[in-house]
């Protein structure tokens, strides 16, 4: 009975301090003491400067970093199944090390180390590229930021689904049945691991979509910083956009988890 | 130290576990609930070690009223069918788990653990923690913990059935030895006949939540008391028969009947061990399929009037009994079950 | 058996290659801009090294903000694993796939939502002018502080705590818990010595996560309290901006190596913790 009791009450808390906020902001964007019910304030959002621009600079951002990650990380966790356990430690490592270093220290590094970087290379080739990686339509930096930011979490749930699946059988057996590697990795491998892939490209895609200091501070306009720049001082507005961005990373997670499921 | 189940009833929705079932353990004697999954042996034996709670009905250890008493208040120590040990704890600690819980001096604790662990065989284990440990091991610490105590009454749910085939006839074999010693009061829950006829006193066969019947292993055996027993209880030929008063007519055979029969046409329940065959170029069937298990074997014999018998006979007349010999059937001479008749003869082996 | 050696030793060597492109991409991008962090966070104004922007950050107003940030993660870490596993105790507990299910979800999006939105949402309901705050007479200032950050920075914190536990509270076996009920242990009993040692790995592994998603967190803060919660991450963005007078880049860079040297210490405290606790897993 007491089982019960506090259970019942865990739970009503909780419900209370999660939902109360949520509904309260999405009561406070479609009614309004001198207007009334109205749906004006998500119209304001579609219509306001450069809200497509950035929201597809975004997504843009976001596949490239999935796909980054998902190349990068993949054929070092197989490896690390497939007879190189030694290079667990250092993978282990290098995804943890990301943890250590916030954001805000990590983007004060980037910018010292691209502005000390121009300074040094300007009279080489190199600075072309390094001028390059920073463009504003696809800045390449913020894609190798994203991806380390990333890369702990796509980690983790890619080798939480490796466990699930033994590889070693599954590459021995293609193998043997005349398989090529490309065959294995694509038609073998990945389809075992369609969730914890579908896992790690939502964690990697809600991070691009909600990440602001290291794109603040660079200066870049993507979707979080459009959010702060447009929302100003109207607060029907900013508030809209709050509920759009929760909105939007539920349609992710909804999404991608449904992709990751229909294999099974 | 006696245990006593009276009318004990309990549902899950609506599914009925536990029907009415009503019996008595006598002081140091194991017996054994069989029968089929799902007939409520694991909520029986909850309901002693206080898990459960019947819905209406009692369970009275020593004569006291227990059906109310929490689970760490009863004198009942169990052990489950596997992955129960402590994985935070060594094996030492695991079996003095209820010695610190009742904050016995840490001496103490070691030494009743160094105690047990030395009745169940694994003097020196005490360090390990249990994934270190076979499942055949692990089983051996969740008895001497069940044991820490010095219960009125073990309970055993199960405890050998993800153990291997080897591993499990040995470690029954000493549960049994140590159960003898100690003369500890004990419930052994499994649905293993073999098992079950191999180890207990007393064998309390379950069927939907009921009793069917409880006697020694031999009795059950030879004088199973339903044809549900019969069946789940070894192997049973199911043949056609035609009941004519005191008898039943079976192969030209008239046979004493044992109990009533449930109407004139029958099927007559027959081990194969009651079963004679003998080379016969007049025979009614042919050997089918024989296969030896050493001291006999099984022959399945297919009549020439349909359906097919099983007979065992000693091992070295396997050669002589060869698939394909026409022979003829004959059956011992003692009292037999009959039941309702089904479609054709066919023997059924139980499942476990 | 040779076989088979032979062929790890292959695997070794291409296991290394496998991993390359991940080792040179973490070099470039992760060990170019930290190491120039070390090297500026050592630089002294008229050339060469020392230790003096360092020892700036360990003056007011630089060490009170690290000092509060560390504070508030602590806080939100403890409050956060402590709630976080009741929470998700009590959902997995209530033998409803639908609310398991739901819940999960629903952690799933919060956990991963932050930043400028999330200190929107909650202006909106305890902000000055918020919902709540009319509703119940609050006053103004009831956000605008040390625990009104806490608060907020929960409600991502204690959703990642759900699903960091969940797996962990999920291979709690039941048995064990009945086990140590037969042997005489009251529930809280099983808790202390079964339950609690068993998800420790987990509950220590989520305090870290929340710690450090608390003590890294930038943009709530920023949106919410401005200057008047004063935390690291709020001083280096604006040594980094330009806030505050020129030439104090360099304590940007020291106050990111000690906030880098923080997350370390947390990590050194953690790593053997955690390695004790487990030591009896397979
Ligand atoms: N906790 C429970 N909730 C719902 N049904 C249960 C529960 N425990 C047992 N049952 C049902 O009660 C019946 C008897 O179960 P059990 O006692 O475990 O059988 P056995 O141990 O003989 O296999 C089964 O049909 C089972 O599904
Ligand atoms: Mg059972």
């Amino acid at each position: 009975m007491a089982g019960v009791t506090w259970r019942r009450l865990t739970l009503g808390v909780a419900a209370v301090y999660f939902l109360v906020p949520l509904a309260i902001a999405v009561w406070f964007t479609v009614y309004n003491e001198s207007l009334g019910f109205s749906l004006g304030a998500y119209g304001r959002i579609v219509s306001a400067p450069g809200f497509g621009e950035s929201l597809l600079k975004s997504l843009l951002l976001g596949a490239a970093v999935i796909v980054l990650v998902l190349l990068l990380a993949l054929p070092a966790l197989l490896a690390v199944r497939l007879g190189a356990p030694g290079l667990r430690p250092v993978l282990e490592t290098i995804t943890t090390l990301p943890l250590i270093v916030p954001p805000i220290t990590y983007v004060v590094g980037i910018a010292n180390a691209l502005r000390g970087g121009t300074d040094a290379l300007a009279a080489t080739p190199f600075w072309q590229t390094l001028i390059s990686i920073q463009d504003e339509d696809f800045p390449v930096v913020l894609v190798l930021a994203y991806v380390m930011l990333a890369l702990p979490f796509a980690y983790r749930s890619l080798d939480t689904g490796l466990r699930a699946v033994d590889v070693r059988t599954l590459v021995e057996a293609a193998r043997n049945l005349g398989a090529s590697w490309p065959y294995v990795l694509f038609r073998v491998i990945l389809p075992n691991l369609r969730s914890a892939v579908a896992g790690a490209s939502f964690l990697s895609l809600a991070l691009v979509m909600g990440e602001y200091t290291i794109a603040a501070l660079m200066g870049y306009r993507t979707f979080p910083v459009w959010i702060v720049t447009v929302s100003g001082s109207d607060g029907q507005l900013s508030v809209a956009l709050s509920v759009l961005s929760l909105g939007l990373i539920w349609l992710l997670l909804l999404t991608l988890s449904g992709a990751g499921r229909k294999s099974k | 130290m006696t245990v006593e189940l009276r009318e004990l009833r309990r549902s899950f929705g609506g599914t009925v576990a536990l029907d009415g079932l009503s019996l008595t353990i006598e002081q140091g004697e194991l017996i054994a609930f069989l029968g089929p999954s799902g007939c409520g042996k694991t909520t029986a034996l909850r309901c002693v070690a206080g898990f459960e709670r019947p819905d209406t009905g009692a369970v009275f250890i020593d004569g006291a009223d227990v059906t109310r008493v929490p689970a760490n208040r009863r004198d009942a120590g169990m052990v489950f069918q596997s992955y129960s040990l402590f994985p935070n704890l060594n094996v030492r600690d695991n079996v003095a788990f209820g010695l610190r819980v009742r904050r016995r001096p840490t001496s103490e604790r070691h030494s009743r653990a160094a105690e047990l662990l030395e009745l169940v065989g694994l003097g020196g284990f005490g360090e390990r923690y249990p994934h270190q440990l076979s499942g055949g091991q692990q089983q051996r610490v969740a008895l001497a913990r069940a044991l820490a105590l010095q219960p009125k009454v073990l309970l055993l749910d199960e405890p050998l059935s993800a153990l291997d085939a080897k591993v499990r006839v040995n470690l029954r074999e000493e549960i049994r030895r140590l159960q003898l010693e100690l003369g500890i009061t004990t419930i052994f829950v499994t649905h293993d006949q073999e098992e079950a006829l191999s180890v207990a006193d007393r064998v309390a066969v379950l069927k939907s939540g009921r009793l069917e019947q409880v006697a020694p292993p031999a009795e059950v055996y030879d004088r199973p008391a339903t044809p549900f027993v019969a069946e789940f209880v070894g192997t049973m030929n199911h043949l056609p028969g035609r009941v004519s008063g005191e008898t039943v007519e079976v192969f030209g055979h008239f046979l004493p009947l044992d109990g009533a029969a449930p109407g004139e046409e029958v099927d007559v329940l027959v081990r194969p061990e009651a079963v004679r065959v003998s080379p016969s170029e007049e025979g009614r069937g042919f050997i089918l399929a024989s296969s030896f298990r050493g001291s006999i074997a099984r022959l399945r014999v297919q009549l020439d009037s349909g359906g097919e018998v099983l007979a065992d006979v000693p091992g070295h007349e396997a050669v002589r009994l060869a698939p394909g010999l026409k022979v003829d059937v004959t059956l011992v001479e003692r009292p037999v079950l009959t039941a309702p008749r089904t479609a054709v003869a066919a023997p059924v082996e139980p499942v476990a | 058996m040779a076989g088979l050696t032979g062929s790890r030793r292959r695997g070794g060597g291409a296991g290394w290659l496998a991993a390359a492109p991940l080792l040179v991409v973490t070099l470039i991008a992760f060990g170019i801009p930290t190491v120039v962090l070390g090297v500026g966070a050592f630089s002294v104004k008229g050339g060469g090294f020392g230790f003096d922007n360092l020892s700036a950050t360990m003056q007011e107003p630089y060490i009170g903000a690290l000092w509060s940030s560390v504070k508030l993660s602590a806080v939100v870490a403890i409050l956060g694993a402590v709630l976080g596993a009741f929470l998700a105790q009590a959902v997995l507990t209530s033998r409803s796939g639908l609310l398991r299910e739901a819940v999960l979800t629903a952690s799933g999006v919060l956990a991963n939502f932050g930043g400028v939105p999330l200190a929107f949402i909650w202006i909106a309901t305890l902000g000055n002018s918020g919902v709540v705050t009319a509703a119940l007479g609050l006053g103004s200032g009831v956000l605008y502080n040390f625990w009104g950050l806490a608060l907020v920075y929960l409600y991502f914190s204690i959703p990642l705590m759900v699903l960091v536990i969940a797996p962990a509270l999920d291979g709690l076996k039941p048995q064990w818990r009945e086990a140590a009920l037969n042997n005489g242990a009251s529930t809280w009993q099983f808790w202390r010595h079964v339950g609690i040692p068993v998800l420790g790995p987990a509950l220590l592994g989520g305090g870290v996560l929340l710690f450090g998603g608390a003590f890294a967190a930038y943009a709530t803060a920023a949106a919410m309290v401005g200057a008047s919660v004063p935390l690291v991450t709020l001083q280096i963005a604006d040594a980094l901006t330009g806030n505050v007078l020129i030439g104090y880049e360099n304590i940007a860079l020291a106050l990111s190596v000690d906030m880098i040297v923080i997350a370390l210490l947390v990590m050194a405290v953690y790593l053997p913790l955690q390695k004790r606790s487990s030591r009896w897993l397979a």
